[in-house]
């Protein structure tokens, strides 16, 4: 059996790739490992992270704003399995919805492991630990991340738990410490501690989620502070002792210093992820990496060798999976002869706390380094009337223009809803849309967006609310 | 008596009146804002932002009472419990503080505002009933902003039990029993959130369907949640006017008469621009049916006289009046402006929302167009998989020859959010390339819009 594509891994980067190269005629076959298709997102990241995330919202959210709209509710009792089950029915949902899909592209899929045996051939070991030989013209790597493990902690995904560990425990923590104030970290943070545990987030770095816009991060912190999570930063984890009934990290300034133990009954690690390449047969085959370990790709997503790409996580950039779906179609619709691309300018961010933080483009910190003369315009949800009556004012637009061309050039929004608000901003900025461009758009009253459309007029100093 | 003279006069303190007059504000504009009661108009005291909070509300209540039974979170509460008195002092709470805030940003910006009935004597003076006597304001512009007031039906004439949205939103006690007299979108809205509150709601619609503005495949959702909800819905039906006893309504629905049983009866039949009570007939001005004409500077038939807003026709939206005030400003401080938004989204705050923006797939066969249209259902976004919320879609319509898109509609929890992207694609002249083409999320709604997108040029990936 010969294909015209093989890819590695059906999480989203590569299953789209799958999906869009069987619709542009290419035989298409996959190679997934897991159980089920859909990889990190669908399995044990996105998709069962808002679902947990959003049930544990409700679940606060009665205890909490209730009572001012006159609403008397007793204090909800947690059912942790039925919520365990929804999430589960969440991701069951999501992973049969990728199965089918690839059955209606008339995709095949193997399961087992994947390994380039040398270009243009890949092998499958399964379960069984039976191999079999496939020949394919193209191969796409999409194997996507692991989890980052740190010097001195063993994660046992019982009480020492990854992302995936922190999705499935079976009862709420009664102290957890979230190494690592990233995206991962304060998603689950926020999870448990609506759920009851007392969260406590140790960083290395001064500051928390890096790479956000520092004014954002800043204010995100004090919503976080003031909903009980305490922070620890310039701070390391260097050990988590668990041979007590409690578990007793050690934590260290970063700069170096007196130690302190912190005891916990749950310790996250959540310090990042690296590119999964293990197993792969990619030096064999020639594939040369960067010096981070990501697989190296040209802007065609094409590796040194010829006929062989990669795609989202297990290459360079943001671990996103709307930025692996669209390298996935962009390497699928290069390999069947059409010319994809991915506009790297212009990825939206989205952390899915309360409030929610979302992103696109450059941050003022990105925009000082380059030198490039700006405009900001900011504006409050304290002053939306839509926030007021959602009883959800926290945070802010921020809309970062080009100083002399009003071009924009970052938007940053922290509040209520943002990531499906920040879709307005990244259609704006593929168009290169100016400031005046959202800001003479008419905006639906009364939602949130308006908001955004009222940053957008900040910019020029004539915010109508403000 | 006093006399003030001023470079702008602004009559009405709605969304369109206010921001009018923040703006000339801004543009260093000598600026007078009349207004008989509270500034904020129609939407912020009884319409947009109250019903909106009540809306809110309910829904948290109706949340509360299935959490036990139908909703899948693993939450258990016992019985919740409403204070309705609360739940509305609440709400004039936040009307009251958005009052105090327009009112600020008003005074701030240097307006003048002046509390009382305004009557224009001829197209640039005004004369107004103030607290403290009669003022008459000379002004070198005026800005008409008076809006719209509900429209009675001459068999249910408002008063007692027969009340207007105004009356809706601030009612003593949940009302048990309820008629809804008109499945637009307000007594959808307020219909929906009395039912979530407790109340046996009959809606009566005249037409053959609920939000007859709205095409079928868009309010089908809408419908599918009424009758969850309980809520009866009677088209084709006419409201003919109360019971002998007072106690019901009468309608006339398939050839025979029936009494709908009602403590409260809201009829909720549309809006009128208000043209009466405040001068119009001094000033003669060119009328478009019940509205007063205006041209794309929203420029009435006399010179420096200009209209805004519900009285000036459809589509009555606060959006739109506050567009056409900041508009009106700036082209009185100088700048060329016309009224040119492609773009006004439509958004009706049910359950689930819906948002049109542009042309629906049948206006714009009907404009002529040759189009090519792709639906992506909520079902197949994982984002809705794990909000519980899978119903609806959204919907894109296309020119076939370039794929320039034509509308975008959208039914499901929380799409009112939406409309802004909706909105800009429109106005940035986007095709379905442009939006297939733009990295959206993962996972949020917003990738609906991408996957319609690629569903219309019959590429999508999820389906």
């Amino acid at each position: 059996m010969s294909y015209d594509l093989i890819v590695i891994g059906t999480g989203p980067g590569g299953y789209v790739c799958a999906i869009r190269a069987a619709q542009l005629g290419l035989k298409t076959a996959v190679v997934e490992k897991r159980a089920t298709h859909g990889g990190t997102c669908l399995n044990v990241g996105c998709i069962p992270s808002k679902a947990l995330l959003h049930a544990s919202e409700l679940f606060e959210e009665s205890g909490k704003s209730f009572a001012k709209m006159g609403i008397g509710v007793s204090t909800p009792k947690l059912d942790l399995a039925a919520m365990q089950a929804f999430k589960d029915t969440g991701v069951d949902g999501n992973v049969k919805g990728v199965e089918f899909l690839l059955k209606k592209n008339k995709i095949d899929a193997f399961r087992g492991t994947g390994r380039i045996f040398e270009p243009g051939k890949v092998e499958v070991k399964g379960e069984d630990g039976k191999t079999q030989t496939l020949e394919t013209k193209n191969i796409v790597i999409a194997t996507g991340s692991d989890v980052a493990k740190l010097r001195g902690i063993t994660i046992d995904e019982k009480r020492v738990v990854s992302s995936t560990g922190a999705l499935a425990l079976d009862k709420v923590p009664g102290q957890l410490l979230v190494v690592g104030a990233g995206i991962i970290g304060l998603e689950l943070g926020s999870v448990w501690r609506r759920l009851g545990a007392k969260v406590t987030v140790v960083e290395f770095l001064d500051r928390i989620v890096p790479g956000i816009d520092t004014d954002v991060a800043k204010n995100f912190q004090r919503l976080l502070q003031r909903q009980g999570i305490a922070f620890k930063l310039s701070s390391k984890v260097t050990g988590v002792d668990a041979s007590g009934d409690k578990l007793k990290a050690t934590i260290e300034p970063a700069a170096g210093g007196a130690a302190e133990t912190i005891e916990a009954d749950i310790v996250l690690v959540a310090v990042g992820r690296v590119p999964y390449t293990e197993g792969l047969g990619l030096k064999e085959a020639g594939v040369a990496m960067d010096d981070r370990g990501h697989v190296a790709v040209d802007a065609h997503l094409q590796t040194n060798v010829k006929g062989i790409y990669a795609i989202g996580d297990v290459i360079a950039g943001p671990m996103l999976a709307h930025k692996a779906e669209d390298e996935g179609v962009a390497a699928a619709e290069t390999i069947a002869g059409k010319s994809g691309h991915v506009n790297y300018d212009v990825i939206p961010n989205v952390v899915y706390t309360y409030p929610e933080v979302a992103s696109v483009g450059k941050t003022e910190e990105e925009l000082k380094q380059a030198g490039v003369a700006y405009n900001v315009g900011k504006f409050p949800f304290t002053a939306n009337g839509r926030a007021k009556v959602n009883m959800t004012t926290d945070g802010f637009v921020k809309i970062l223009a080009d100083a002399k061309t009003d071009r924009v050039l970052g938007v940053h929004i922290l509040g209520p809803d943002a990531g499906n608000m920040i879709a307005e901003a990244a259609v704006a900025m593929e168009f290169g849309a100016s400031s005046e461009d959202i800001a003479r758009t008419c905006h639906a009253h009364p939602t949130l967006t308006e908001a955004v459309k009222e940053a957008a007029l900040a910019v020029e100093k004539r915010a109508i609310h403000m | 008596m006093g006399e003030i003279s001023t470079k702008v006069l602004v009559l009405g303190g709605g969304p369109g009146g206010y921001v009018a007059a923040i703006r000339a504000g801004q543009c260093h504009l000598d600026t007078v804002l009349v207004e008989g009661t509270r500034v904020g108009g129609t939407c912020l005291n009884v319409g947009c932002i109250p019903s909106k909070a009540l809306i809110h509300a309910a829904e948290a209540y109706d949340h509360a009472r299935r959490q036990e039974k139908t909703l899948p979170f693993g939450l258990k509460v016992q019985k919740p419990s409403i204070d309705f008195a609360k739940t509305i002092a609440w709400k004039d709470g936040i009307v009251a503080r958005l009052n105090t805030g327009v009112a600020g940003l008003l005074k701030r910006n240097h307006v003048n505002i002046l509390r009382g009935h305004g009557v224009m004597l001829d197209g640039k003076t005004c004369r107004v009933e103030t607290d403290t006597g009669p003022e008459t304001i000379r002004a070198e512009h005026v800005i008409l902003a008076t809006g719209s007031v509900p429209t009675p039906l001459p068999s249910l004439p408002f008063g007692s039990n027969v009340i207007s949205s105004t009356e809706a939103l601030s009612l003593a006690k949940v009302p048990e029993t309820l008629a809804v007299v008109g499945a637009g979108y307000i007594g959808l809205e307020l219909g929906t959130a009395f039912a979530k509150l407790g109340a046996k709601v009959t809606v009566v619609e005249a037409t053959d369907r609920i939000l007859p503005l709205y095409d079928a495949e868009l309010t089908r959702p809408v419908a599918r949640h009424l009758a969850t909800l309980g809520v009866e819905v009677l088209t084709k039906a006419k409201a003919v006017g109360k019971s002998k006893k007072g106690d019901a309504l009468v309608v006339e629905v398939g050839g025979g008469k029936r009494e709908i049983y009602a403590q409260t009866i809201l009829v909720a039949v549309g809006r009128k621009p208000l043209t009466e009570g405040w001068g119009l007939e001094q000033i003669d001005l060119t009328m478009s049916g019940p509205f007063i004409a205006i041209d794309e500077r929203c420029a009435t038939s006399m010179r420096n006289v200009w209209a805004i807003g519900d009285v000036t026709g459809e589509p009555m939206l606060a959006h739109r009046a506050m567009a056409q005030g900041e508009m009106v400003a700036d082209i009185i401080a100088g700048e060329r402006r016309v009224f040119d938004k492609v773009a006004i989204p439509a958004v009706c705050f049910t359950d689930p929302e819906i948002v049109s923006v542009g042309l629906t797939p049948a206006a714009a066969r009907a404009a002529g167009h040759q189009i090519q249209t792709g639906v992506f259902p909520f079902q197949a976004s994982g984002r809705a998989m794990t909000l519980a919320a899978e119903d609806g879609f959204v919907r894109v319509t296309a020119r076939a020859d370039n794929h320039l898109i034509l509308g975008i509609q959208a039914v499901g929890a929380g799409v009112s959010e939406l409309s802004a992207a909706f909105g800009l694609a429109l106005e940035m002249g986007a095709r379905l390339e442009d939006i297939g083409g733009t990295i959206h999320a993962h996972p949020t709604l917003g990738e609906a819009f991408q996957e319609a997108s690629f569903k219309t040029l019959g590429e999508a990936l999820h389906i």
